[in-house]
């Protein structure tokens, strides 16, 4: 469990100029430049290969897609958008999907730096035990069967609190905020005190601020995770208001599997917010990700 | 120190995890006490389990307390199929129009979620009508079959969550056997709406024709009619095989016309008096693989169920075998006469003549709704014969009330068939298998074994079904 | 472990509780919907529970693992899904590893467009499961597919999902989907490594692969551990994408989706085995437990050597 409970933080060289791009000496520059590009460009091939080939079929009609499937499409027809459009609740998936990612991050976010803080410094006892506690539980198994006999006694079947609650604990973004906080020196908290500095105060402007990177960090990795549950859904949303993107495109392609076009230009359309969601952010998961998570 | 604190750790954990497990089992005792005696359960049950669905349970109390008139709200369950949602769309507005004060909740999934959303909104006391089943209740534990598991709906009939229907004017506008086929111990707890046949195969007579060939009557002439239809340049078949199904669900029918009496067949397999590798079973994996490798083309690969029906409809293939669901599409488009036929796959000729099938969609009342008046007024509006037939004739399921008949091509195609009763339950919704079998122990799927790839030698093939059935049976 | 107990510097009074009174909620969450859960599934595994409300539950003793185990040809299954869910490990490890790897040390070199590299490589991670698997299934259709016709000029063919080797196109799309997400966490090792030590090392003489052999991999430890174990754990419990891309059948079933098909009627048999499930569940955790705890201390002998 070592590694992951205390990894030895690397300091950041606080000298180290703003840090060099693999600074490699360039004798041999241009021929290493021609093979990373023959690389990146192969690699790329693979990365957009799929999502050209869904742009194409999003604008084939369904005759035009079974004579061509991979060909450009003889017209820039958006038919098939306007009708995947008309036929499920799109929007409405978006939203949902917006609603249970944004919520339980943040509470799980905010709720996690005031258990993360008093376990690093050790200021509740029993903290070395609960720390293992969160450790091992990285690898417990799948809690989905007495969980959802938990949730169905609670009366949560089948509603936004209920699966908002299911994403409330992630213990691999706990343990990043614990090591993270860890680096701060605890100097900092012995001053503070002595300027009478409260205890939720000195977390809320001072701590909060100092490690926003771990929770840049986390909010993406948690963020994700719920963005990309599936079987959660399935399990315990039944009622099409109440589905998440997911879900809510796999039960598009249960009706539409065979109609390629139609469920691409499905596809498509639930990816472009989430593309341009991604875009605005990216500075920040980017570098979330950059700082805090090598310290996991 | 540090060991101390984890065997402390520990100690905690345990005794938090028999909290937990004293809990869940005194909650699951009161449960099931209540839900043996079905009809008193409705109200205890609305207090204590049922808070997730307060809100319409706190509407329909109003109904119960306004008396006559039907008011409340109707939650209900049915499958993903686009004609079948589109009628009950109509139904429910239909419904809600000449009953103020109803609202109907429709929610739709995908047919392979129907057991798990079954499970999970029965459960939860959240659903009052619901699409129980897409299979019928063919396939209950027989008492030869020792240690098998229970389907999953004679698991939830088995905890007193289906309301049984016996009795209800409305079950009387349906045929014997429907009813029968939706009882399981003495109670009716399913309202079957309609049948269908997967063994069945779309010939292109005009095409035969063309190419001089025969109407197959036997196997044989299938495989001379396939022969000949290569030959001339066409396809000889083709089948959904994207999606590792339905491309197999065509020699449902030759598992039929082999093993005329599918119910004995299983009996035999459980009682070791019918193997897989005996010579009939040899013959069987023999045709399955000649049905994979040499009828389909090679087309089928790309296709799902939907779009091969699609494909077979442009009219360069002599046989579609697959469901009759997927008529509608073939008369929609083909412009060529067709025929719907049970796969010919005996050399007797006496034997092609059954379609095999099963009781498709099928309606059940949650034993606890707080709506029960409701839900049976629901139900008797859909029965009556005007409103089942137009069901009946949206779907292409054939008919389950007497009076109500198929006016499409599909209908007149197969009416021969079904007025000589040579309709029967699949072997697919007969066969449960022994605890430990192995996955290949049911070979109903083994065209598509041998379609896959995962053998290709039929003996072999044959040889694993067999072993893996006695390594249930055995154990 | 963990800092020992140190005296709360935050004033006395009511403050004193404040570290308890906030700690609280996260860990009462943690408790209800993390760890009880979890634990609660051992004792599940003993009954024979289906999850249906109504049903009683008796306690089965040994019976499920039995059967997970020794029953039959059913256990063969079993077990072939075991060693189809270390083999997704370890390729889907290895692999992932390595393309996101090489993908931080292609993008991290002063090159024009490694934005646009960057970006698009980690674009998957954010679609999300389901547009992952719609894509590849597009992408992967057998007669007509873009795979299909690229296989063809080789003059091969290969059903793809539908066919034998459907799990290890199962492998590429995981690996596809994840690759982004291995790069960054490399990129943010790299970026942490003093431009000092690549001077130091190129006066040195060292060039091309004695760098990184040298400087670059041991500066990366930490990332490669995050890596390592993310990759591991994360691969032994995904198993959405099978669900989305090849459905529950024959010759592909990993033991996560084993144990989901059993608890909620998605088996052949249809039947709501939810102690049977939590079996199987507490098998695929020993093994996650076991493969963790082995990766743990090879990391952990690794750090020292790197790090002290």
């Amino acid at each position: 469990m070592s590694a992951i409970a205390e990894p030895t933080p690397i300091e950041v060289h606080p000298g180290a100029k703003k840090s060099p791009n693999s600074a490699k000496p360039t004798q041999s520059g241009t021929r290493q430049k021609i093979s990373s590009y023959a690389m990146l460009g192969l690699l790329a091939a693979f990365y957009t290969g799929p999502l050209l080939v869904l742009i194409f079929a999003s604008m084939k009609t369904l005759p035009e897609f079974f004579k061509d499937p991979t060909g450009l499409p003889e017209s820039f027809a958006l038919d098939n958008f306007t009708e995947a459009w008309g036929l499920a609740n799109f929007p409405s998936y978006l939203v949902n999907s917006l609603i249970y990612t944004i919520v339980a991050t943040s509470l799980f976010v905010l709720m996690s730096v005031f258990v993360a803080f008093p376990i690093a410094r050790g200021y509740v006892k029993g903290s070395g035990a609960l720390l293992t506690l969160y450790v091992v539980a990285l690898f417990l198994p799948p809690a989905l069967i007495p969980q959802f006999q938990l949730i169905l006694n609670l009366g949560l079947f089948n509603t936004r609190t209920g699966y908002i609650l299911l994403f409330l604990i992630n213990p691999i973004g706990l343990i990043i905020l614990v090591n993270y906080i860890k680096s701060i020196p605890r100097e900092l908290d012995e001053s503070a005190a002595m300027d009478g500095c409260g205890y939720i105060r000195f977390v809320w402007s001072i701590l909060i601020p100092l490690i926003r990177p771990a929770i840049a960090t986390v909010t993406v990795l948690h963020a994700i995770g719920i963005w990309n549950e599936l079987i959660l859904a399935t399990v315990y949303l039944t009622n099409d208001d109440l589905y998440p993107i997911t879900r809510g495109l796999i039960v598009f392609e249960g009706v539409y599997g065979s109609d390629w076009p139609k469920l691409a230009a499905a596809v498509l359309m639930l990816m472009l917010p989430m593309l341009v969601l991604y875009m605005f952010l990216q500075r920040y998961i980017i570098s979330g990700l950059t700082s805090g998570a090598v310290k996991g | 120190m540090k060991k101390l604190r984890l065997r402390r750790l520990l100690a905690f954990l345990f005794a938090f995890a028999l909290i937990a497990a004293a809990c869940g089992s005194s909650g699951s005792d009161n449960a099931s006490t209540d839900g043996g005696s079905s009809d008193d359960s409705a109200d205890d049950s609305a207090s204590s389990d049922d808070s997730a669905s307060s809100d319409d349970s706190a509407s329909s109390d109003d109904s119960a307390d306004g008396g006559s008139g039907l008011e409340g709200t109707l939650r209900v369950l049915i499958h993903q199929n686009p004609p079948g949602v589109e009628f009950m769309e109509g139904f429910n507005a239909d419904f809600e129009a000449a009953n103020p004060g109803v609202t109907i909740d429709m929610t739709v999934v995908n047919a392979d979620d129907i057991p798990t959303v079954n499970q999970t909104r029965l459960s939860a006391n959240d659903i009052d009508v619901t699409t129980i089943s897409v299979t019928g209740f063919a396939n209950a534990v027989q008492p030869y079959m020792t240690g098998a598991d229970s389907p999953y709906w004679q698991q939830l009939i088995e905890a007193g969550l289906l309301m049984d229907l016996s009795g209800q004017s409305y079950l009387s506008n349906y045929d014997q056997a429907a009813i029968d086929g939706s009882s399981f111990d003495g109670g009716t707890y399913a309202l079957s709406l309609g049948r269908t046949s997967y063994s069945g195969m779309f010939v292109n007579t005009d095409l035969l024709a063309d190419v001089g060939a025969e109407m197959p009557t036997t196997w044989d002439e299938l495989v001379t009619a396939c022969e000949a239809v290569k030959e001339a340049g066409l396809k000889c078949a083709v089948a959904g095989g994207q999606d590792a199904w339905p491309v197999f669900v065509g020699t449902y029918g030759l598992l039929g016309a082999l093993y005329p009496d599918q119910q004995a067949l299983v009996e035999g397999l459980w009682d070791g008096s019918v193997t897989w590798n005996d010579d009939q079973g040899i013959k069987l994996f023999e045709r399955y693989d000649y049905y994979a490798n040499e009828m389909l083309d090679a087309e089928s690969a790309g296709l799902t169920g939907d779009s091969a029906a699609q494909r077979y409809a442009v009219g360069d293939i002599a046989f579609g075998p697959m469901g009759a669901w997927n008529a509608g599409p073939v008369a929609d488009n083909a412009d060529f006469a067709w025929e719907y036929i049970p796969f010919p796959g005996s050399d007797n000729a006496a034997d092609n003549q059954t379609l095999f099938g099963k009781d498709d969609m099928s309606f059940a009342i949650a034993a606890e709704t707080p709506v029960a008046d409701l839900a049976h007024a629901y139900l008797a509006a859909f029965s009556e014969p005007d409103s089942y037939n137009a069901f009946a004739n949206a779907t292409n399921y054939l008919p389950t009330q007497p009076t109500a008949a198929l006016e499409s091509a599909l209908g007149t195609s197969i009416a021969p068939i079904l007025q000589a009763g040579n309709f029967a339950i699949g072997f697919e919704q007969l066969f449960v298998g022994p605890k430990g079998a192995g996955q290949w122990a049911n070979a109903k799927d083994g065209s598509l074994w041998m379609y896959n790839g995962d053998f290709t030698d039929p003996t072999e093939a044959a040889n694993q079904a067999q072993a893996d059935l006695e390594a249930g049976l055995g154990g | 472990m963990a800092a020992s107990p140190q005296k709360n510097l935050f004033g006395g009074g009511r403050q004193r509780l404040y570290p308890w009174l906030l700690l609280l909620p996260g860990l009462g969450f943690y408790f209800l919907i993390g760890v009880g859960p979890s634990l609660a599934t051992a004792i599940y595994s003993f009954t024979d529970a289906t999850g249906i409300r109504g049903l009683p539950i008796s306690w089965v003793g040994w019976d499920n693992y039995d059967e997970f185990i020794f029953a039959g040809a059913r256990s063969r299954d079993n077990l072939d899904a075991l060693q189809r869910t270390l083999i997704f490990m370890v390729l889907v490890t290895t692999i992932q590893f390595a393309v996101g790897l090489v993908m931080a040390l292609l993008v991290n070199q002063k090159l024009r467009g490694r934005l646009v590299f960057r970006t698009l490589f980690f674009v998957p991670v954010i679609l999300g499961v389901a547009v992952q698997g719609l894509m590849w299934k597009l992408f992967l259709r057998p007669g007509g597919g873009p795979m299909h016709e690229i296989f063809g000029l080789f003059g091969l063919e290969s059903q793809f999902l539908g066919g034998p080797n459907a799990f290890y196109w199962v492998v590429v799309v995981q690996v596809w989907a994840n690759a982004g997400f291995t790069m960054v966490i490399f990129l943010a090792g790299m970026q942490t490594v003093p431009a000092d030590l690549y001077e130091a090392a190129s006066v040195d003489g060292a060039v091309g692969w004695q760098l990184f052999k040298n400087v670059t991999w041991p500066q990366l430890t930490p990332a490669v551990n995050t890596n390592f174990l993310l990759n591991i754990v994360g691969s032994l419990q995904a198993w959405m994408l099978f669900l989305v891309l090849t459905g529950y059948r024959n010759g592909t079933n990993v033991l996560g989706y084993v144990v989901y098909a059993e608890a909620f009627g998605q088996t052949a048999a249809s039947s709501f085995r939810q102690g049977y499930a939590a079996a199987a569940s507490i098998v695929l955790f020993l093994l996650v437990l076991a493969l963790g705890m082995a990766a743990n201390a090879v990391v952990g002998r690794r750090e020292r050597k790197y790090m002290s």
